[in-house]
């Protein structure tokens, strides 16, 4: 099973046919198995038809639609086994089409990616692009014609190895070159964490100021993907958000991610960018064809309102835009969506800005809620606005559990969640 | 030497150009080969040729079960110039260095020497919080440094101060590191002989080395690596060289440092130091294979381990890994065999893990600078009225040295908050101003008077 995929919408830049996203759900993957895994979540994906996302998170039975029973259930599932196929938990909203910033072209997410690394190569001579399996395009297909356009000592594979890959990415960042280092998903970067934290984030600290590794940026696919379990669907921003030296970065969209993007690899400080995986194919809306910035630490109102303030990043955008459509519609209450954006240093003034005017504040993320980001923003919140506060804020996050396979659909804060907590904050 | 004489002929037989194209398909892997020739059809192989195909490996079939035996017995043969009484052995071999570059390597030495001996006893005695000593371990940085250009990056682990002296850091840089006061490049942020130096190319030292911390804190292999491949896409005709001891061998950055440098084709001297301790732990604890310098052929790094102790093997050795690294774009790894005559660091007592007697040995029958001493006075370019008047003379310079740098305050506190990004973030503002209206109403519990106003 695969995300939900519109093959009519989403081609390769090369015209290619489109590969699929290496991630496949049901084993548990250690990093070895990853590579075969691409394979084998080829062949099935392209077995199953997939639907459409429709808006609605919810299961439908899906009866012999096409499907090859014999491949995908075990003989002992009998003949009634009905399949439950997932539909996405949120509808992707594309922006407007930006006219400030010259031509635009229709680019899904990771298409809007490959244009950032393009601009970035194009723009500046000591930028390179590193990491397991870039060179061929990416088992996401970030990297696609990168290698052939820019050269194999500028866009090649290294081994097998998070925390050489961004050490080496630091060590090119020291010498003032550009570095942008790949982590295959954001699950693997825990090998690395000591030399991100240890490391990147004390550079310019700790020598004073004599050297610094500003020009490292680490990209990494994040978050869920409707069948990535365990260790394909994480969010750890948490734990990377506890670490001064760093910014941290999620878009949630082909024209944020370009944008924001292109601001972590010319920004002067180490940058991670999470790059929320479902949205790689998902995600479509018209993004300029040159290069543009948005700024880093800077929270962006998506829609204003009165009574409530919704913050999220990623991913989680689309599901608290829905939210306040349904608040509107069927409680009469009017919302204020806030995308994040930057993690860290994240946009203290335009989150309290707006909880002093609407009193109440929900934050929902995907990861689990007990040490999540969403605790940060809660306690700095009602240190500062706290005698504006209507209503406890409200977080709905992921639980304290490590991210489940069949679980997703019960697991993931979902609008529902959010709509429940929204409803009782208003009545509290 | 089986792993040896095999790991060489992998390497002979991979590295050579124009071989035929079987061997070329198997160096690059069928992957490899799609990456560089998408066009090209994959080679058909006939069963009737039985050698075999696989990607992986580049090595004949055998029909006999044998295990390579690893020989740690008699190991990698280690280097050496001058035997322990400072006489050349091979004349060939000896660098023939001119007088005045000799007399550098000693002076470096000594200086670094009586350096150490003095800001040893100021921690002692409560002047300084913390302090690394370099004992024996003198010819690794000075022999390495001197076959260095200048403008070679140096990264170093904590025990390299020799590699600064060389490279002519003032006496003035070292204590204002030690003391962390206003004249501290660092600014005061790290503990002493965390020394940087960006003129001399020399990689702040990271790292915090409070001895309860796990081993081999350092992750230098890496930033190293990346380093090094920014040198040679930049065609700076620079190498990096990347300092540890063997116990920081085993951290698995090490690990990854090597494999990236091999595969990536980097101009980088692995320089690691075995030294017999990682703080107590003895190498018969810290490893059963042949040292560090076997490791290097399991990666296709050129390798050879040198004897530390020996000045002018230590550059020679560098030298040539020098040379080669920039012209061939490929990693070397020397490994000097050395002795930590010193305690690990001033938390540290040594006679809890080892003997007396052993120190003794190495502190009176093979130290680098005596038999550089020996050496240096069998060519006449020294003695024994020359030997009393420069440790004098360097007491006094470093005494003078100390002594300015104890009365120096340290930096404004405000500096508690720079350069944690290149620019300060707003909520680190807000909190950098708490401090200083808490300082207003409490400044009294707190120790502003050694601080810059």
């Amino acid at each position: 099973m695969g995300p939900p995929l519109q093959p009519n919408q989403c081609g390769s830049r090369l015209g290619a046919p489109p590969s699929l996203p290496a991630e496949c759900g049901g084993v548990a993957c250690k990093p070895g198995l990853r590579v075969g895994m691409a394979v084998a979540a080829a062949i099935a994906c392209r077995l199953l038809r997939l639907h459409a996302a429709g808006a609605g998170g919810h299961w439908r039975r899906l009866r012999g639609a096409g499907l090859p029973r014999g491949f995908l259930q075990p003989a002992s599932a009998g003949e009634d086994a009905a399949q439950w196929r997932r539909v996405a938990h949120f509808t992707f909203q594309p922006d407007p089409e930006p006219l400030e910033y010259g031509q635009t072209q229709k680019m899904n997410l990771f298409q809007a990616v490959t244009s950032a690394l393009d601009n970035s190569l194009a723009k500046d001579p000591t930028a390179v692009i590193f990491g397991e399996d870039v060179a061929f395009g990416g088992v996401f297909r970030c990297t696609v014609g990168l290698r052939d356009k820019y050269g194999k000592d500028r866009v090649f594979n290294t081994p097998l190895c998070e925390q050489g890959i961004v050490g080496f990415g630091i060590g090119i960042a020291v010498t003032g070159a550009t570095a942008i280092a790949e982590i295959q998903f954001a699950d693997y970067i825990f090998p690395a964490f000591d030399q991100i934290v240890n490391e990147a984030a004390k550079y310019r600290y700790r020598s004073g100021d004599l050297f610094n590794c500003g020009s490292l940026t680490i990209r990494a696919p994040w978050g869920c993907v409707g069948h990535g379990a365990v260790y394909h669907s994480q969010s750890p921003e948490a734990f990377f958000a506890h670490c001064p030296g760093i910014k941290v970065v999620v878009p949630r969209s082909p024209f944020q991610a370009k944008g924001l993007l292109l601001s972590c690899i010319e920004d002067k400080n180490p940058c991670i960018f999470f790059e929320p995986k479902i949205l790689y194919r998902a995600a479509v809306e018209q993004v300029p064809v040159e290069p543009y910035n948005i700024p880093l630490s800077q929270a962006e109102v998506i829609q204003e309102g009165s009574d409530v303030t919704l913050v999220a990043w990623g991913t989680q955008v689309h599901v608290i835009r829905e939210v306040a459509s349904m608040a509107q519609e069927k409680l009469g209450v009017s919302c204020e969506v806030i995308d994040l954006r930057t993690i860290i240093p994240w946009d203290v003034d335009t989150v309290c800005k707006s909880v002093i005017k609407t009193g109440r504040l929900l934050v929902s993320h995907e990861a689990p809620l007990t040490g999540g980001f969403a605790s940060e923003i809660s306690s700095t919140v009602q240190e500062e606005c706290f005698l504006n506060l209507e209503a406890p804020i409200s977080r709905v996050c992921g639980y304290d559990t490590p991210f489940p396979h069949v679980f997703e659909p019960f697991y993931i804060p979902d609008k529902w969640k959010c709509y429940d907590a929204l409803r009782k904050m208003i009545n509290y | 030497m089986a792993v040896v004489t095999a790991a060489a002929r992998v390497l002979g037989s991979s590295r050579g150009l124009g071989q035929d194209g079987l061997l070329l398909l198997r160096r690059l892997g069928v992957r490899g080969l799609a990456i560089s020739h998408p066009q090209r059809q994959q080679q058909h192989f006939s069963s009737l040729d039985d050698k075999p195909q696989f990607p992986g490996a580049s090595a004949e079939f055998i029909d006999k079960l044998e295990f390579i035996q690893p020989n740690v017995i008699s190991g990698i043969p280690i280097y050496r110039v001058m035997d322990r009484q400072g006489q050349i052995i091979n004349p060939s071999e000896d660098p023939n260095l001119p007088q005045e570059k000799v007399l550098k390597f000693y002076k470096s030495m000594t200086l670094l020497n009586t350096m150490d001996r003095i800001l040893y006893e100021s921690q002692r005695q409560g002047r300084i919080s913390f302090y690394m000593t370099n004992y024996g371990e003198e010819g690794t940085h000075v022999g390495s440094a001197a076959a260095l250009d200048n403008t070679d990056l140096v990264f170093g682990q904590y025990r390299e101060a020799g590699v600064l002296m060389y490279r002519d850091y003032p006496l003035e840089l070292f204590m204002a590191q030690c003391y962390g006061n206003v004249s501290d490049l660092g600014k005061g942020r790290q503990m002493p002989v965390h020394y940087g130096c960006k003129e001399r190319h020399f990689v702040t030292i990271s790292s915090p080395l409070a001895t309860q911390i796990p081993q081999g804190e350092d992750a230098l292999p890496g930033p190293a690596v990346g380093a090094a491949y920014a040198a040679k896409r930049a065609n700076a005709n620079r190498v990096v060289i990347c300092y540890f001891g063997e116990g920081a061998a085993s951290e698995g950055d090490a690990h990854a440092g090597f494999n990236f440098a091999a595969t990536l084709e980097c101009p980088i001297i692995f320089f690691c130091r075995n030294n017999g301790y990682a703080i107590s732990t003895p190498t018969s604890e810290q490893y059963r294979g042949d040292g560090i310098a076997a490791r290097g052929p399991g990666y296709g790094i050129m390798s050879i381990r040198v004897d530390g102790n020996d000045v002018f093997a230590v550059y020679n050795a560098t030298k040539e890994a020098r040379r080669r690294a920039v012209a061939e774009n490929q990693p070397f790894l020397i490994e000097a065999m050395t002795y930590r005559i010193g305690h690990h660091s001033t938390s540290d007592d040594s006679s809890a893990y080892r003997s007396v007697d052993e120190v003794n040995y190495w502190d009176k029958q093979d130290h680098p600078i005596s038999r550089l001493r020996h050496y240096l006075q069998s060519r006449g370019w020294w003695d024994d009225e020359q030997e009393k008047d420069w440790r004098k003379q360097s007491r006094k310079k470093v005494m003078e040295a100390f002594e300015q740098a104890e009365r120096k305050p340290k930096p404004n506190f405000s500096l508690l908050f720079s350069d944690v990004y290149q620019e300060m973030p707003a909520q680190l503002r807000k909190q950098q101003e708490s401090l200083a209206r808490h300082l207003q109403t409490y400044g009294e519990h707190y120790p502003l008077d050694h601080f810059e106003k």
